[in-house]
């Protein structure tokens, strides 16, 4: 078991920046989880830390080791792939087997090993099976089997779970976090989804186009998103965005746009100096589908707004508001009696709403990405 | 407390330099190289002595004499300045090209008929295929003496068919055009076997959607032949043009089995001709000429197929 | 009412549809037939046309030679004659021949399915500079007919300057010069291409030199494309002619092919001695692809050079 530390990492496919000057701490038995959306570079961090890539630039630290020049074979670290990657002329035993095997190990403690670790994972009945005849849930099981056979100091998952169908994906998704609880091997795990990512990760560090996002734990990062991209791409549907300007009125800040005057917290960002500075000219207010209630048109601080569509999806009604000057999507009660076309307003608690600046970074101070991921660390790790 | 905290390292600066960095990551990048040319090792030994050096030496050997029986002389231009006036040499060029495009033509177009016809009709196709591939497992030696037996002038089947008809017998292998076509037809039997194969199995790539798709756009089975099935195949064409020139090229077996190049040299192919010159006359510069000759020919005409055929591909895509 | 004189009319127009439907149909279908009959036909004739010459050796087998001439020809010998393959076996090195084409070709194929299988992984799965380069280098050596190779290797096998024996008529001098075909690295590097790269990468991190993840990993699952590689070799080298002909001078050393056609000389018209050597080359060759078809097939698939 280890750290990791990942520094100013750099890894180029020609003249592509795959991965962009990316610094994560990794906290010996941390869950960590790198999301992002397809050819962000999570899949490629995690493969330059299995040594399947080169490193560009930066350094990877496992345990104190460098390890950017160490074959893949010596950096004692587990991969479970997305494909499973199982032999598939070996029986489910020699596949849990062979890192062992190669290892070395006597028999007796090859056989000790895999019936441990088989057991884990209610594979006792299944070890005389080839790959092809089993289930895609009984693969993933064989591999993280053979993953944690040899007991390695890291564990690297790379989306092992989109394969599943959903059902068993759930129920796998609890598996894996009773296994982590249960070894305490420190892990990352690359996921494009964002479910998996809040409920597994200790943290969750947000990538894309190469570049790290945020990090933080999954509330920090769902609540306070450090910027546009993180505050649209975590949330199903994504935070709503509009556009407007900040002012400093007698003590607070008031957000003024196309239909919108509404009053904020103090703290969305630190009070200004002298005057209205001019970037808090063109600002976007974000506000979570959840956060927005419904009540009778002309609420004082309310937006004025008409219900455009309903989209009720059983436990939950959804609800498409056109409002300052777009649409927003408001979840409620699914057995709202509202119809398309009624006018409503809309209610916010302010200390709720971010507001994100031109270059579409939240303005508050506490999220700037890679501050907090050091600050983080070592509070993760207790 | 602030001179401690800035005593201490950031956990994420770098602990090697750039130069330590650059130097231990090509140490790595190469002990990594290394093993990998361990694996072509074993390949490449024989490839440079038994194919790139050859290669090379052949083109040196073309400025020399002697070398099958005695050691190499240099004697600069003169065996270029020999072959470029033999008319045997011209001879077999257009020899070797006349065979080799009426055994193409006529070998693809039967293939490719055939081949539409199995992927059309499946049904106990199997059986069609074996046969045709039988006469590929013969040496050309056999080829040559079927093809001595259909055409011999007291027993040939050929020859009994003329007779039976009410026609002359043909002394075919002792007439120049007829021994060459013979030629032409003894390896168009044995390859026709491996093209209609070698189409029959990239028909079937041609993805099914796409044909039902111009099915039902209207398109008729000749203008779906032309306009969806022959451009999806052309880069399977080009291949096939490609290995069916550098094969044709060099017949041999069968002119050295049926004709031994005659009669009067009319079915005299390239590497007969080589071969004659290095190993039968003792005349090894022209051969050696002939043979750099040869290369030439074959490697011009690659590029054409590849000019002609990969062309229109680009300008699709 | 309107309505209903429209419907009675329609459904006149319905079943006049239908009769001229159905007769269009049965057209069409006899049309098919047809169509359908003659592509039989056809296929057929080609598939009579490669087979029947073969038999037309195996009658002059059985017969001796001057029946041949008889007139009209008699396909059907009148008495089974077996000389012809006694003379075969006891007055010519038919044995021996067989014996050396079985050695050269085997042991052709044999390291070249070695060495190949090597490079391929090399090529599909390795990292090393100069990668794309020296791969390049291998597929356009494609394009060098053996005819501009053989008066080199024929030097070199006979006496390149420093080796005290020649290697025309050994062995090791007949088989070297054939084992790197580039077509097999290229044929083993495409299926290598295909193998999910994600085991070689498990198998990386789970510990293996990558000498074991080819012999443990790679190998085990490349079984289809070495018998398909290894008949390649195999029946290329069994035809082969122009090298053999050339690298052996000694009656015992001979291959099948150079062998034959040798004993036309020998046999200038003696046609049912050459037919019987002519048979006894292609019964187990035919014997062996009856069984392995499927393979053969294949075989003439993935590769495309005769040579």
């Amino acid at each position: 078991m280890a750290d990791i530390s990942i520094k100013h990492l750099v890894k180029r496919f020609g003249k592509v920046e795959a991965v962009s000057d990316v610094s994560l701490q990794i906290a010996d038995g941390e869950f960590l989880v790198l999301l992002g959306p397809s050819g962000c570079g999570k899949s490629t961090i995690l493969r330059v830390v299995a040594g399947l890539e080169d490193a560009d630039a930066g350094e990877i630290v496992i345990g104190g080791r460098l390890i950017n020049f160490i074959d893949p074979v010596r950096r004692n670290v587990a991969m479970v792939f997305q494909n499973y990657a199982l032999y598939p002329h070996m029986s489910v035993y020699k596949n849990i087997a062979f890192p062992l095997q190669i290892a070395k190990q006597s028999k007796e403690e090859v056989g000790l090993a895999v019936g441990r670790a088989a057991a884990m994972l209610g594979l006792e009945n299944l070890l005389q099976r080839l790959p092809g005849e089993l289930s895609g849930g009984q693969r993933q099981r064989v591999a993280l089997a053979r993953a944690i056979v040899r007991a390695p100091q890291a564990f690297l998952m790379d989306e092992p779970l989109s394969n599943l169908d959903a059902q068993l994906r759930i129920q796998t998704r609890l598996e894996l976090i009773q296994l982590h609880q249960r070894l305490g091997i420190t892990t990352i795990y690359v996921t494009h989804d964002q479910i998996e990512a809040m409920t597994m990760g200790d943290r969750i560090a947000v990538l894309s186009e190469g570049v790290l996002q945020q990090i933080g734990t999954p509330q920090e990062v769902y609540r306070r998103p450090a910027n546009v991209f993180v505050a649209t791409f975590l949330g199903a549907p994504p935070m709503n965005l509009i556009g407007g300007e900040l002012e400093w009125v007698e003590f607070g800040w008031r957000f003024r746009g196309d239909n919108i005057d509404v009053p904020l917290s103090a703290d969305v960002t630190s009070p200004p100096e002298d005057g209205n500075p001019a970037d808090m000219r063109q600002v976007k207010l974000g506000l979570r589908p959840e956060h927005l209630r419904i009540g009778p048109p002309g609420e004082t601080g309310g937006i004025a707004g008409q219900v455009q569509f309903l989209e009720p999806v059983g436990s939950d009604l959804f609800l498409t508001v056109e409002a300052a000057g777009t649409l927003l999507q408001v979840r409620t009660d699914p057995d709202s009696p509202l119809q398309p076309g009624e006018n409503v307003s809309l209610l916010f608690d302010p200390w709720r709403a971010q507001v994100f600046g031109p270059d579409g970074q939240n303005l508050r101070r506490d999220t700037a990405p890679v501050e907090s991921a050091a600050a983080l660390a070592p509070a993760a790790a207790s | 407390m602030m001179s401690t905290v800035s005593a201490e390292k950031a956990w994420d600066e770098l602990t090697l330099s750039e130069a330590e960095y650059r130097r231990a990551g090509a140490r790595y990048r190469q002990r990594r190289s290394l093993r990998a040319y361990l694996f072509l090792l074993p390949y490449f030994i024989p490839f440079i002595a038994f194919l790139l050096v050859p290669a090379l030496w052949s083109i040196w050997l073309s400025f020399n004499r002697g070398g099958i029986l005695d050691p190499a002389k240099y004697v600069g231009l003169e065996n270029w300045r020999s072959i470029a006036s033999d008319t045997e040499l011209t001879g077999a060029i257009q020899n070797t090209a006349v065979y080799a495009v009426e055994a193409i033509l006529l070998v693809f177009t039967l293939a490719i008929v055939l081949a539409l016809l199995l992927n059309r009709y499946r049904k106990g196709s199997n059986i069609f295929k074996l046969a045709l591939y039988v006469p590929l497992l013969a040496p050309a030696v056999l080829v040559g003496l079927i093809w001595q037996f259909l055409t011999n002038f007291d027993f040939g089947f050929i020859n009994l068919a003329l007779d039976a008809m009410g026609f002359d017998r043909l002394n075919i292998l002792g007439s120049g055009r007829l021994a060459l076509l013979t030629i032409v037809l003894a390896e168009v039997w044995r390859g026709l076997g491996f093209w209609t194969l070698y189409f029959l199995a990239s028909l079937q790539n041609v993805p099914e959607e796409l044909l039902d798709a111009a099915r039902v756009d209207g398109a008729r089975g000749v203008q779906r032949f032309r306009r969806v099935t022959i451009p999806l195949l052309r880069p399977m064409l080009l291949f096939a043009v490609v290995i069916a020139i550098i094969a044709n090229f060099q017949v041999f077996d069968t002119v050295y089995v049926l004709t031994q190049g005659g009669p009067y040299e009319s079915t005299s192919t390239m590497v007969w001709f080589i071969w004659k010159r290095l190993f039968q006359f003792q005349e090894t510069g022209q051969g050696y000429a002939a043979a750099v000759v040869l290369l030439a020919i074959i490697l011009a005409l690659t590029a054409i197929s590849f000019r002609v055929l990969g062309a229109r591909r680009k300008r699709r895509a | 009412m309107a309505v209903q004189a429209g419907g009675v009319a329609e459904s006149d127009v319905l079943s006049q549809h239908a009769q001229e439907y159905a007769s269009a149909a049965r057209r069409h279908r006899a049309f098919g037939i047809t169509k359908g009959l003659a592509a039989y036909a056809t296929l057929s004739i080609f598939a009579l046309i490669a087979i029947v010459p073969f038999l037309y050796l195996l009658s002059p087998s059985f017969r001796k030679s001057y029946e041949l001439f008889s007139y009209p020809p008699k396909w059907i010998p009148s008495s089974l004659y077996t000389g012809n393959f006694g003379t075969i076996l006891h007055q010519t090195s038919y044995p021996r021949w067989a014996l050396n084409t079985l050695i050269f070709a085997t042991s052709v194929t044999v390291i070249t399915l070695i060495i190949d299988t090597l490079a391929g992984y090399a090529f599909a799965r390795l990292r090393f500079p100069g990668r794309g380069v020296l791969f390049g280098l291998v597929l356009g050596t494609l394009m060098i007919p053996t005819a501009v190779l053989i008066a080199p290797l024929y030097i070199m096998i006979s006496r390149l300057p420093g080796w005290t024996h020649s290697g025309i008529n050994t062995y090791p001098g007949m088989i070297l010069p054939m084992v790197c075909s580039p077509l097999g690295v290229f044929m083993m590097r495409q299926f290598i291409s295909t193998l999910p790269e994600a085991l070689v990468e498990a198998a990386r991190l789970d510990g293996g030199s990558e000498w074991l993840i080819f012999r443990k990993i790679v190998l085990p699952l490349m079984k289809p494309a070495i018998v398909v590689l290894g008949i390649f070799t195999f029946m290329a080298q069994w035809v082969n002619f122009l090298w053999p002909l050339i690298i052996t001078t000694t009656n015992d050393m001979k291959t099948l092919t150079v062998g034959v056609s040798s004993l036309q000389g020998q046999f200038v018209t003696n046609w049912g001695v050459i037919s019987a050597a002519a048979v006894m080359t292609m019964a187990p060759v035919i014997v062996i692809f009856l069984m392995f078809q499927r393979w053969f097939v294949q075989a003439s698939m993935a590769g495309a050079l005769k040579q």
